[in-house]
C-alpha cells in the first residue's frame, strides 16, 4: 500500500497539526573540537541565546522537551537550577536531536494545543569530542551494549559505524552505480557552506573535489571526508502558537508538515530488508500531503548526514529525485546555496559544521526562511530537515508565513 | 562476560550460545522455525513470519553470496588495530537468502571481491592480543563453485 508500509517499516499516524505553531526562537551555543565543556554549560548557552532571539524570560518557558535516550541532558531540574526558576513544565523526553530534532514539534504542537505549555523549548547538546579525548563515551557507545552487535557483529570488527555505513555506500553504488564523485559533491557542498558559515567547526578549512578524491579511505569505499565531525557544542529552539508567534521578536516560521517512519529491523542495519534506504520512505509522504507541499516546492533542504551516503539515500528516500538516481542528481552545483536546484546543508551539516546530531541542522532551516542565514539562499520560502537516527526517520517541513 | 575477553562474544549467552556452540564443531546452525520453515536472523522470541516460538538451530551448507563489505583500514577499538587492514561485511545464505550474516572475509584479496560474488564458509579463530580465550566463529572465501538463487540478492523494495 504504497510508501507509508512495507515488509520493512512503517509511518506513524500523526494527526495534522500543520499551521499550528511556529519556531520562535533559535540560539547555537559555541561548536568546538574538545573544549573541557560540560552538556550542561553547552546547552544552557543555547537556551539562553534562544530565550532571547525569541524576546522571551525564562519564566515563559513552559514546556521542555530533550532526549530522554541520552545520558547528561539539560532537563526540568537542570532548567531551574540555572534560571533560578520554579514554575512548572509540561516535559517531554522525546526531543533533542537526530530524528526527534525532526519529530519535537509534532509533540509540541499537540501540547500547545491541549494548553499543556505555552512556549515549548528543546534542546539538545553532546561535549563528544571532550569525552572521547578522555575514552569515556561517543557515538559508538551504545552499539557496543546492544547485545546482538557485541556478539554477533562487533567481534568480526563490522563496528563502529564508519563499518555499518561503508558497507551500506557498496552495495549503493553496487545496485545503482553511485561513484565516489558523487558522494564526493555531497561532502563538497558541506565545505563549501560551512566556509562562509562563521560558527561551523570548518569554516577555515577548504576542500575541492580534487582534494576529496585524492584522500585516503577510512573504511573502503568510504574517505574520513565522508564522515561526520566529532564536536562539543548544541542548540536549541522554541516553538510556540502561531496566534502568540505573531506577537514574538522574530517572523515566525510555520510547522507546516511533520512525518516519522520506522524501519522494522530497528539499529540493527545489518538485517535491514531494504539495505539501501532509510525509513524516509515512511516518513516523508505523509509530512508533504500534511504540508499541503511536494519535494519540488523546497528551498532549502537539510539532512541528518553522519555520513554522505545517509544523505544520498535520504535525497532519493524523501522524493527529490527517484531512488538509485541521487548520485546523478547531487553531481555538480545541484547542492549548492548559490544557484543550486537543491540547496543542501547550507550551514555544513555534520560533515563540515558540527556533530551536534541535527539540532542546528532546524536552526539553520530557521534562519533561512527569515532570511538570515550565512550562505543565505534567496528568496527562501519552504525548508526541510530530514531526520535520521538508525531506525527511525522524521520530516519536518517548515515554511514562511 | 569477563572484560578480559573483549572483544570476543559471549559464547553463554542464551540467544546465540548454539551459534558458537555450532561453529566449534564445524556447524553453521541458524534457527529455522517448526511452524513454517523460514529462517529467523537474528535469532528473536517469536517468528517474523507466521509467529511461531519453536525454533531449531539447523545446519546449513555453508554457501552463500557476498552481499557487501567494507575494508577497515582504521583501528576504530584497540583490539582491532593490530589486524588492519581487514574486511568484514555480510553474506547471505543459498537456503535463505533474507539472512545476511556478519562475518569476516578471508584467504583472499581485498581487490578480488565482488557484490554477489559465491562464497563458501570456514571456520577460524577469532584472535585478539589481549584475550587469552579463542572463539571458533565461522568466516567465509569466495568459492568457485556456483551457487544458486542470485536473483534473490536483488533489492526487493
Ligand atoms: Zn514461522
Amino acid at each position: 500500500m504504497g510508501a507509508y508500509e512495507s515488509d520493512w517499516g512503517h509511518a506513524s499516524r500523526f494527526e495534522p497539526v500543520g499551521g499550528e505553531i511556529a519556531v520562535v526562537g533559535i540560539g547555537e551555543a559555541e561548536h568546538s573540537k574538545a573544549s573541557g565543556r560540560t552538556t550542561h554549560e553547552i546547552a544552557a548557552q543555547a537556551i539562553e541565546r534562544a530565550i532571547a532571539d525569541a524576546g522571551l524570560e525564562p519564566t515563559d518557558i513552559d514546556g521542555l522537551m530533550y532526549s530522554g535516550g541520552m545520558s547528561e541532558q539539560f532537563d526540568e531540574e537542570a532548567f531551574h537550577a540555572h534560571f533560578g526558576t520554579r514554575h512548572s513544565m509540561f516535559v517531554s523526553k522525546q526531543g533533542g536531536g537526530m530524528a526527534w530534532a525532526g519529530s519535537a514539534p509534532y509533540i509540541a504542537a499537540r501540547a500547545i494545543r491541549a494548553g499543556k505549555a505555552r512556549h515549548v523549548l528543546n534542546v539538545f547538546s553532546v561535549a563528544w569530542a571532550t569525552q572521547r579525548s578522555s575514552m569515556l563515551g561517543g557515538p559508538g557507545a551504545f552499539h557496543a551494549a546492544e547485545p546482538f552487535k557485541f556478539n554477533l557483529e562487533l567481534p568480526f570488527g563490522w563496528f563502529p559505524q564508519p563499518v555499518y555505513f561503508a558497507t551500506i555506500t557498496r552495495r549503493h553504488m553496487h545496485e545503482f552505480g553511485t561513484t565516489p564523485e558523487q558522494l564526493g559533491a555531497i561532502a563538497v557542498a558541506c565545505r563549501r557552506h560551512a566556509n562562509l558559515t562563521p560558527s561551523a567547526i570548518m569554516r577555515s578549512k577548504t576542500l575541492t573535489l580534487e582534494d576529496y578524491l585524492s584522500r585516503p579511505m577510512l573504511v573502503d569505499p568510504l574517505r574520513v571526508e565522508d564522515c561526520c565531525l566529532i564536536s562539543d557544542g548544541g542548540a536549541a529552539y522554541v516553538m510556540s502558537s502561531l496566534e502568540r508567534a505573531r506577537d514574538l521578536a522574530q517572523p515566525p516560521i510555520v510547522v507546516a508538515g511533520v512525518g516519522e517512519g520506522y524501519s522494522d529491523s530497528g539499529t540493527h542495519w545489518s538485517q535491514q530488508r531494504a539495505f539501501t534506504s532509510t525509513p524516509q520512505v515512511f516518513s516523508a509522504p505523509p509530512a508533504f500531503a500534511m504540508a499541503g507541499l511536494e519535494p519540488k516546492d523546497v528551498d532549502v533542504l537539510t539532512l541528518y548526514d553522519p555520513f554522505t551516503i545517509v544523505a544520498l539515500m535520504q535525497i532519493e528516500d524523501m522524493g527529490f529525485c527517484k531512488k538509485g538516481e541521487a548520485g546523478a542528481f547531487v553531481e555538480g552545483r545541484t547542492l549548492h546555496h548559490d544557484g543550486g536546484v537543491l540547496p543542501y546543508n547550507t550551514h555544513g551539516g555534520l560533515l563540515s559544521h558540527a556533530y551536534v546530531l541535527g539540532i542546528a541542522h532546524v536552526v539553520e532551516v530557521v534562519r533561512q526562511l527569515r532570511g538570515q542565514a550565512a550562505a543565505q539562499v534567496p528568496g527562501a520560502r519552504v525548508g526541510v530537515y530530514g531526520g535520521y537516527t538508525g531506525h527511525m526517520a522524521t520530516t519536518l517541513i517548515l515554511r514562511r508565513l | 562476560m569477563a572484560a578480559s575477553s573483549f572483544p570476543l562474544p559471549d559464547t553463554d549467552w542464551d540467544a546465540t550460545r548454539a551459534f558458537w556452540a555450532g561453529a566449534e564443531r564445524g556447524e553453521l546452525v541458524i534457527p529455522r522455525c517448526g511452524g513454517c520453515a523460514a529462517y529467523q536472523w537474528y535469532p528473536a522470541p517469536a517468528c517474523k513470519a507466521c509467529g511461531g516460538k519453536q525454533f531449531s538451530w539447523t545446519a546449513v551448507s555453508g554457501r552463500g553470496r557476498l552481499f557487501s563489505w567494507a575494508v577497515v583500514r582504521h583501528g576504530f577499538l584497540k583490539p582491532f588495530a593490530k589486524k588492519v587492514p581487514y574486511v568484514t561485511g555480510l553474506v547471505t545464505l543459498e537456503e535463505a537468502p533474507a539472512v545476511r550474516l556478519v562475518t569476516n572475509l578471508v584467504d583472499c584479496e581485498a581487490d578480488g571481491l565482488q557484490v554477489d560474488m559465491p562464497v563458501r564458509v570456514v571456520f577460524r579463530p577469532l584472535v585478539f592480543p589481549d584475550t587469552e580465550r579463542q572463539v571458533m566463529a565461522p568466516m567465509f572465501t569466495p568459492a568457485s563453485e556456483p551457487v544458486a538463487g542470485k536473483e534473490r540478492n536483488a533489492r526487493d523494495v
